[in-house]
């Protein structure tokens, strides 16, 4: 009896100890870094190792400052691939406690949140490169709460048309389209003449399907639809957002897109384009980064061309991604973060000449001039991004797995109209969670 | 305390087996205290953590704020009203039943076929038994790459028919489910054709004699002596490929993610995308009612299974 009693005592100790020890595990650590001191560049390293967390599509781009930062500083970087879904692997990862010093991380508002900022990541407002960037691109993206977390490295994306040159020229299409309408007539020309004229995947994570219902929305979201998405004052079920769903539906179903849609994936959507076997295509950044692996700028700039669209017009529709910025993580140790801080001031300021040159991309900053081999879509654009309007994942205070609903909408499983509603239900959810007025 | 030694109940009594009490001798041998080390084990990594998937289930608990409040039953109103969680749930169980055959099915078919201790069966049990141990994401990937519409399986078929084959055996909103079910079977029959081989074992000889002096066939003395007398190995079989396969995620995330348009959506991998949404507390309510649906399954399956072993 005194034994049971013994054991009972002691499995109370062990299970209060427990409990005590259980609280979110992603709230912990991580001091005050809003008086963080920012070290010289050059400031030795050795013995010091920094993960930097990238995605598939982005785990190439930090390769030349990465050399560049460990030649100079000793330091030791080590860049690990996260699988996709990029951001859903991140915020699982960090919700346990496991923290990166660094990670690629779309800028956001939205997903800034969604990483719980205030309390995971390292305040960048007093960053030695910010006077260095272009006056129209330094706020534009990064900042949550008038406090900055990201560091944007490249220009953020803009959904819009990216189309094949040579096969436009080819069915005698000499004038880009300037609206909506024309973009759809350019599209039934080129399928009349045997051309497929969009490519797109409904396979493996089918995130590029909801460019298409974006792109329509720009007009509507210059005269703030997120806004009144974002009050819980229109849905996803209403119009706009429902037409553009209902319109994309449409498109598949006239026979628009590639006859393996609903199997085709993201790595066929390259070499389709680039071979001609589609015309177009709407995509992001992140996609010409692949076309940049399949070919060099000489022939994409023969090839591959880009425009942006909108209903009314040539409006961009502008979503920085993950591969255009990187969050720095609170990780509880002070050499660690400062050393995260000097790869990112090392980054934007005495390596950003290599790191545009190494990237063959447009630079940010006034001082230092974009590569000679920028592609010249990658220029157009660039060019687009001065008048674009946010995309939802910009404007909205949640996002949704709008691209998964429209996944399932290609392969037959929703309608278009339940489709509107299951984004909605889950972006009200989310945005519940957030404490967004109104839900 | 009491035990049948192993046996079920009924066929314990059948057989005579009185249960029986511990006496006090055994006390002394093993006192409780001895459980302490397994049970601290149990309590951290078991039991506190159900405790919490209880508790966490009725809060707000996100990625989005620090403070983790008390909602009440907000989480399974909200979940109950969508169709996504019922979905998932129909999805689990409809893959947990095919599991639960293929792999039952193939297993018993293979403990038959390779019975007898030949060197040859031997190799070929190990063989069968290597996917057993190899992991289940690499399984899953390596489907998942034979599978695609230029993969090798539809090369194979194309090279014998001579031409050129492009089946998306992932494709299917309605046949992907059994051929992810198939993938996990293939995956675990080794396990399962060792425990039929074990049970065929144990089966006495002079039964089997006796049966083949009365002029019983191959398939006779199957149908009638052996499977009835294999009965705990296929409940521990049927119970642990059932249960087991409700909790799937690994083979399924690597084949499908869920696709094509959520017919394989394990109510895990909804689960999974709620968590990597930042809605941790929804996710941990998903979670608990697969514990409740798996508990309210599995007692009267064992429980009938467990009465099929009365004519032991």
């Amino acid at each position: 009896m005194k034994n049971t009693f013994r054991g009972a005592v002691v499995l109370a100790a062990v299970a209060a100890l427990t409990l005590a020890g259980c609280s979110d595990p992603g709230s912990g650590s991580g001091g005050d870094s809003a008086s963080a001191a920012w070290p010289a560049q050059d400031t030795d390293l050795s013995g010091t190792t920094l993960t930097v967390w990238a995605a598939q599509n982005s785990n190439k781009v930090p390769d030349s400052v990465v050399a560049g930062f460990e030649k100079l500083t000793g330091a030791e970087v080590e860049v690990v691939t996260i699988p996709d879904p990029y951001e859903q692997s991140i915020q699982t990862k960090v919700a346990t406690g496991d923290k990166p010093d660094l990670a690629f991380w779309q800028p956001t508002a939205s997903m800034l949140t969604a990483l719980n900022a205030s309390t995971n990541l390292q305040s960048l407002d007093d960053a030695p490169w910010l006077d260095s960037y272009k006056p129209e691109l330094r706020d534009i993206t990064g900042i949550l709460d008038d406090t900055r977390y990201a560091a944007l490295i490249t220009t953020p994306a803009v959904e819009g048309v990216y189309y094949n040159k040579e096969v436009f020229e080819k069915a005698g299409i000499t004038e880009l389209p300037t609206n909506w309408d024309e973009f759809i007539a350019v599209a039934r020309d080129l399928k009349t003449q045997g051309t497929t004229p969009f490519f797109d995947f409904g396979g493996g994570t089918p995130w590029a399907t909801q460019w298409w219902v974006q792109v329509q929305l720009a007009d509507a979201a210059k005269d703030g639809l997120w806004d009144e998405v974002n009050a819980n004052e229109k849905a996803f079920t209403d119009a706009p957002i429902q037409d553009a769903i209902n319109e994309y539906n449409d498109l598949i179903a006239e026979g628009l897109f590639n006859a393996d849609l609903k199997t085709a994936t993201f790595e066929e959507q390259g070499p389709a384009l680039l071979s001609g076997e589609a015309a177009m295509a709407v995509q992001v950044n992140s996609f010409f980064g692949q076309l940049q692996s399949l070919a060099d700028t000489a022939e994409l700039d023969q090839k591959i061309g880009f425009f942006p669209i909108s209903p009314s017009g040539n409006v961009g529709t502008f979503i920085p991604d993950q591969s255009n910025a990187l969050v720095a993580f609170k990780t509880g140790d002070d050499k660690r973060e400062a050393a995260a801080r000097q790869l990112l001031s090392y980054w934007l300021g005495d390596g950003y000449a290599d790191f545009v040159d190494a990237q063959a991309t447009v630079s940010l900053q006034t001082g230092v001039d974009s590569s000679a081999e920028v592609p010249e879509a990658l220029l157009a654009v660039s060019d687009s991004l001065a008048d674009s309007v946010g995309s939802m994942q910009a404007l909205a205070v949640a996002n949704p797995d709008l691209y998964l609903n429209l996944g399932d909408m290609i392969q037959g499983t929703m309608t278009p109209d339940q489709v509107g509603e299951a984004t909605q239900k889950q972006f009200a959810e989310l945005a519940k969670a957030i404490g967004a007025p109104g839900f | 305390m009491t035990t049948t030694l192993g046996l079920s109940r009924g066929a314990a009594r059948a057989q005579g087996i009185k249960e029986y009490a511990t006496t006090r001798r055994a006390k002394q041998d093993h006192p409780l205290w001895f459980l302490i080390p397994a049970l601290v084990v149990l309590v951290v990594f078991f039991f506190i953590p159900t405790l919490f998937n209880f508790v966490y289930a009725f809060t707000d608990w996100s990625s989005f704020k620090t403070q983790i409040n008390f909602v009440g039953w907000d989480n399974f109103v909200s979940l109950f009203s969508s169709g996504e969680l019922i979905n998932s749930l129909r999805v689990t169980l409809v893959y947990a039943v095919l599991v639960a055959v293929f792999q039952n099915v193939f297993g018993l078919a293979l403990a038959l076929l390779l019975e007898r201790d030949t060197t040859l069966n031997r190799a070929i049990r190990v063989a069968f038994f290597i996917p057993v141990v190899m992991s289940a994401l690499a399984v899953g990937y390596i489907f998942q790459a034979m599978l695609k519409p230029e993969g090798a399986v539809n090369g194979i078929i194309g090279f014998l028919l001579g031409q050129n084959v492009e089946i998306a055996w992932l494709g299917s909103t309605t046949w992907t489910i059994v051929v992810v079910a198939l993938i996990h079977a293939w995956k675990w029959m080794g396990l399962s054709m060792l425990i039929y081989l074990a049970g065929l074992k144990t089966i006495n000889a002079d039964i089997l004699e006796a049966s083949r002096l009365d002029g019983a066939g191959w398939w006779a003395t199957f149908i009638h002596i052996r499977f009835p007398l294999l009965a705990p190995a296929v409940t521990f079989n049927v119970a642990t490929a059932l249960l087991g396969s409700m909790n799937g995620f690994d083979i399924v995330q690597a084949t499908t993610a869920g696709g094509p348009g959520g017919t394989t959506e394990l109510l895990n991998i909804f689960i999974f995308r709620t968590f990597g949404q930042g809605l941790f507390a929804q996710a941990t309510t998903m979670s608990l009612v697969l514990f409740l649906m798996v508990a309210i399954l599995a007692f009267p399956v064992i429980r009938a299974l467990r009465k099929r072993e009365d004519v032991l």
